[in-house]
């Protein structure tokens, strides 16, 4: 676990069982985001994950550079193998992230961690059934 | 609500530009989601000023109109752009992001004005009006 040093945010990258979870600290600077994307990154390496839940339900702004680095995120698990699911938009945050003109490029979303939780299963089970 | 400003110089200024600009635009009186459009502006240009010029200044005042509203004047000394018509189109980037942040912030905001002249600088000031 590392500490986005003058953020407060620390970013903790939990493995429950064969997924991952990431509790998006509420206003992060660049650098907690960019340490967010490397820290899942090890974290997939390391554990024998096949899902990662990145949870934003505290996140109040999502700019450009935070929506970028999260669809990067989502591309990179993908080609380690991983499904991802982003959870816990604020309805303000989806308002302004699509008038801004940011595109999350078809990541799966949900509501809230427990939904993200059966939808990864979900996903994960259409996979092993193809 | 009280002005104030803010000098950008380093990246983790980005973050204290949008705590400052979220309690400006909360004792505005904008409800959530203007608050939200105000402050992912204001992390756009904010950080326009940190990557392009690497030091600037952030500064919001509250305006009346018909109505009350927040205005915040991002002002740098720094390269300038040499076509701010371009700039203002969607996908146009010098490289070094999406080119999301102008165009983006403009469909956020009420107003956005662009003067930029190339090697004197770039002021952007948006404006954001209370509806009843």
């Amino acid at each position: 676990m590392y500490s986005g040093a003058e953020s407060g945010g620390a970013i903790a990258v939990l493995h429950l069982g064969e997924y991952l979870l990431v509790s998006v600290p509420p206003d992060p600077d660049d650098d907690t985001v960019a340490l967010l994307q490397i820290e899942v990154l090890r974290a997939m390496e390391r554990t024998n994950a096949q899902g990662l839940v990145l949870d934003i339900s505290t996140v109040e702004t999502v700019d450009s550079y935070f929506a970028r680095t999260v669809s990067e995120t989502v591309h990179m698990v993908a080609l380690m193998g991983g499904v991802t699911v982003l959870s816990g938009m604020r309805a303000s945050v989806a308002v302004t992230t699509t008038q801004l003109g940011l595109n999350l490029g078809g990541t799966a979303t949900a509501l809230d961690v427990d939904r993200a939780l059966v939808m990864l299963e979900q996903l994960l089970a259409q996979r092993r059934r193809r | 609500m009280t002005p104030g400003e803010l000098v950008i110089s380093g990246e983790y200024d980005i973050v204290q530009a949008r705590k400052a600009v979220r309690q400006a635009a909360v004792e505005a009186g904008f409800g959530l989601t203007d608050v939200t459009r105000i402050v992912t502006a204001a992390s756009e240009l904010s950080r326009n000023i940190f990557v392009y010029a690497g030091t600037g200044t952030v500064r919001w005042r509250g305006i009346s109109g018909d109505t009350d509203g927040l205005e915040i004047t991002f002002e740098d000394k720094g390269p300038g752009i040499p076509d701010v018509t371009q700039a203002l189109e969607p996908g146009y980037t010098t490289g070094k992001s999406l080119g999301m942040g102008l165009p983006g912030s403009k469909r956020l905001m009420d107003e956005l004005e662009l003067t930029s002249a190339p090697g004197e600088g770039t002021t952007v000031v948006i404006r954001k009006w209370l509806r009843f």
